[in-house]
């Protein structure tokens, strides 16, 4: 019997544990087992192989029952997710339904997730810009969260590291609010967008439209060709996932990657309950998960554990991983763990015309998406009744119009011979808001889920601060749209709930100091050395940009800080 | 492989979609399966010829031909809550008293230019819509985005590309335009 045991428990330990196995889980799988560590990555979902689990990626709208549109009943099983733009026929099968995983919103908050292999990598909108010291220095200079505990310096090196990998387009616009990485070439701006950029430039020194910079393989190098991803087709249907593996996902990328190794063991369908703390050793030793399947619960062994859930199920998991040592969840002496979740404010958009340039119009697809303002306000010093800023997308387009008030052989004729409409331009913002200890999640007292985990409880508002940041870029979009000569403004302010900019921080943030901060400057533990978090739960603020880049380069240093304190025996 | 066409055969095509046929038929259903709406042969024939008046057969395939009613069925049924539905039945029901009052014909017996003048006064621009109208905004709407989505304008036409391979900012507006 003992003997088996042994042989149980052997095969149920391994050198590395990564819990998720989205954008961030991905890379550490990667790097892990590079480095020739047995690594076990647990997803909650189910497996999706690249290309074979693609079911609809090759699919002509008209080969699709509705043309894209959500069914009625399946929209209504899914009232949360359904507010997620990518949410339509063509995906649907990516992202989770509501019923199925509840969580209590104490305020609204679009909790948008995606169970599978991959995770929400399959589904990311790929915008992809690095952070500055203007961002790293945020929370000191402003008097707001904690100061992060590195500087620009340290992560820059790791942002080449991934950007060279991944396979990030954009051109070189020596902006020092939103530094230059390692590129594959940039796509254009067209026409109107590039005539903003230069009235922007005329009008305002330090506001600028650049190429957004998209996880799309403009131009694969050897590096790419060897995962086994070619050129971008500009097919814009990213969300189905990608058969040339045009884009960056854990699934057509690190996760084959890794699997290359022999290092790699994937378990699907294992949803990590909590980690297993050893009160002897003083370090975790361990990931305890419910087989969704079977509903068993099995206990997996490792000597450093990476948690790589999802900002928010990463809170989960350690706030349910209890103990004598840890009776408010692993790691958290501070009484910080699920506070300070920050999100980004995608609350307004802006759109107009514009009569010009009629002589053009665009031909294909931009992967890229059109362009980016970097933030403008508040840069280099304080300067409105509001702290921080805002990014902005940027993009124009010209749609074809056509008169369909007629019905018979006119209507066919209208239909069938558009003409082209104006040029359409439209903006989005994307602002950084606070972290407090009034935004936060926790685990509720008595409600379970489908495998006797603690639902989640979330309570993150808007704040004045977002309040003044919305109006004020409502009024900048405006003043900038009219001096481009844009007509027909229309501000849209209908606000969404938070949560549904899907880029949810904090609550595991990184910090100088143990007693107001969960992780070091190494996204490690203070009080549980072997355990490392580099999803955006680690996130101290939110700064503009996109986030999945900066968890990418976090996992990878990581890793490689990790790696070598195992092979000094300090882990 | 035999099993395989016969199931093929069966399958309607709407559009360019496959739609399952209905067992009800034989007992003067709809010729698909409707989970929501309650629509006999009738009714699917008069909608037929009413989407073939928005857009007929000319040189090119018209709604008919593309099946174009039973896209609409489709949508109706399963994209549209129950007060759109109740809207869309009673006004294809009340059309064909329309049509007598108007032209002491139903709309099937009327001529072609009658025909398109019932739909015409139909789709003028009012704030609120009874019946008839909320049907054919429905209608002519769903006929419509069947019409541009459908194989036909998609691919034989060449006017959806699948695989672009290409961005081109500065593209001359004197070049083709794309309809869909």
């Amino acid at each position: 019997m003992s003997n088996i045991n042994i042989d149980s428990i052997k095969e149920r330990t391994f050198d590395a544990i990564v819990i998720g196995s989205g954008i961030s889980g991905g890379w550490a799988a990667k790097e892990l087992t590079e480095k020739g560590l047995k690594t076990l990555v647990l997803e909650r979902g189910r497996d999706v192989k690249h290309v074979v689990d693609y079911p609809t990626t090759n699919m002509y709208p008209y080969e699709f029952e509705h043309r894209g549109e959500v069914p009625l009943a399946t929209q209504e099983a899914a009232p949360i997710v359904n507010r997620c733009y990518a949410f339509r026929e063509d995906a649907m099968h990516f992202f989770v339904k509501d019923n199925e995983h509840p969580y209590i919103q104490e305020k609204p908050f679009d909790w948008i997730r995606g169970y599978q292999v991959g995770g929400k990598s399959l589904l990311w909108a790929r915008q992809t810009q690095r952070w500055s010291d203007y961002d790293f220095e945020g929370p000191a200079r402003d008097g707001f969260a904690v100061d992060w505990p590195i500087r620009y310096k340290d992560i820059a090196p790791w942002y080449s590291y991934v950007e060279k990998f991944a396979g990030i387009s954009g051109n070189k616009d020596g902006l020092k609010e939103l530094p230059d990485g390692d590129f594959l070439p940039g796509y254009p701006l067209n026409a109107v967008e590039d005539y903003f950029k230069g009235v922007l430039k005329t009008k305002y020194p330090n506001r600028h439209v650049i190429s957004a910079r998209c996880a799309h393989l403009s131009k694969p190098n050897p590096i790419h060709i060897e995962q086994g991803r070619v050129q971008c087709q500009n097919r814009i249907l990213c969300q189905r996932g990608c058969p040339f593996g045009g884009y960056f996902s854990s699934n057509s990328s690190t996760l084959p990657w890794a699997e290359k190794t022999g290092n790699l063991t994937l378990r699907p369908f294992s949803v990590a309950h909590s980690i297993i703390y050893d009160e002897q050793k003083g370090k975790a030793v361990g990931v305890k998960i419910i087989d969704t399947n079977t509903k068993e619960e099995i206990d997996y062994f490792a000597r450093i554990i990476f948690v790589n859930a999802a900002a928010l199920n990463t809170n989960l998991i350690l706030l349910n991983s209890k103990s004598n040592r840890f009776p408010n969840g692993l790691g958290n002496d501070a009484d910080v763990l699920g506070k300070y979740v920050a999100f980004h404010n995608y609350s307004a958009r802006i759109s107009a015309e514009y009569d010009g340039l009629k002589e053009f119009k665009t031909d294909g697809r931009n992967p890229a998406g059109g362009g980016y303002i970097p933030r403008f306000r508040n840069v280099a010093k304080q300067e409105t009744n509001f702290l921080r800023g805002y990014a902005a997308g940027f993009s124009a387009y010209r749609g074809s119009d056509r008169d369909v008030s007629k019905v018979g052989e006119n209507l066919k004729t209208q239909l069938l011979n558009p003409t082209l409409g104006p040029w359409r331009v439209g903006s989005h913002m994307m602002g950084e808001t606070l972290p407090k200890e009034k935004n936060f999640v926790a685990l509720d007292s008595s409600k379970k889920d489908a495998w006797d985990i603690p639902l989640l409880k979330i309570s993150i508002d808007y704040d004045d601060n977002d309040v003044k940041m919305k109006a004020d870029y409502i009024e900048q979009l405006t003043e900038m749209f009219t001096e481009a000569g844009f007509k027909n403004i229309q501000a849209n302010t209908a606000g969404q709930a938070p949560g549904l900019d899907i880029h949810e921080m904090g609550g595991v943030r990184m910090g100088n100091d143990p007693k107001t901060s969960m992780l070091n400057k190494w996204n490690q533990l203070h009080h549980c050395s072997n355990v490392f978090v580099t999803d955006g739960a680690c996130m101290t603020s939110t700064s503009t940009q996109n986030p999945s880049l900066t968890y990418m380069a976090f996992s990878a240093r990581s890793v490689d800080y990790a790696v070598n304190e195992m092979k000094k025996n300090n882990l | 492989m035999k099993r395989r066409s016969a199931i093929k055969n069966l399958l309607i095509i709407a559009g360019g979609i496959a739609i399952l046929p209905s067992c009800s038929q034989e007992s003067g259903g709809a010729s698909i399966q409707l989970n929501n709406l309650d629509i006999n042969q009738t009714q699917e024939d008069l909608l037929a010829e009413i989407t073939e008046t928005i857009i007929p057969k000319t040189d090119s395939p018209g709604a008919k031909d593309l099946k174009l009613h039973l896209f609409v069925l489709k949508m109706v049924d399963d994209c549209h809550n129950k007060d759109d539905q109740k809207i869309f039945t009673d006004g294809l029901n009340a059309i064909d008293q329309l049509s007598k009052k108007r032209f002491s014909k139903s709309f099937n017996e009327a001529s072609l230019a009658q025909r398109t003048q019932l739909l015409q006064f139909l789709g003028s621009d009012k704030e609120t819509k009874n019946d008839v109208e909320g049907f054919y905004a429905i209608t002519k709407r769903r006929t419509i985005q069947g019409f541009l989505n459908s194989k036909y304008v998609m691919k034989d036409l060449k006017q959806y590309e699948l695989i672009p391979g290409r961005y081109n900012g500065y593209a001359s507006a004197n070049e083709t335009i794309r309809i869909s």
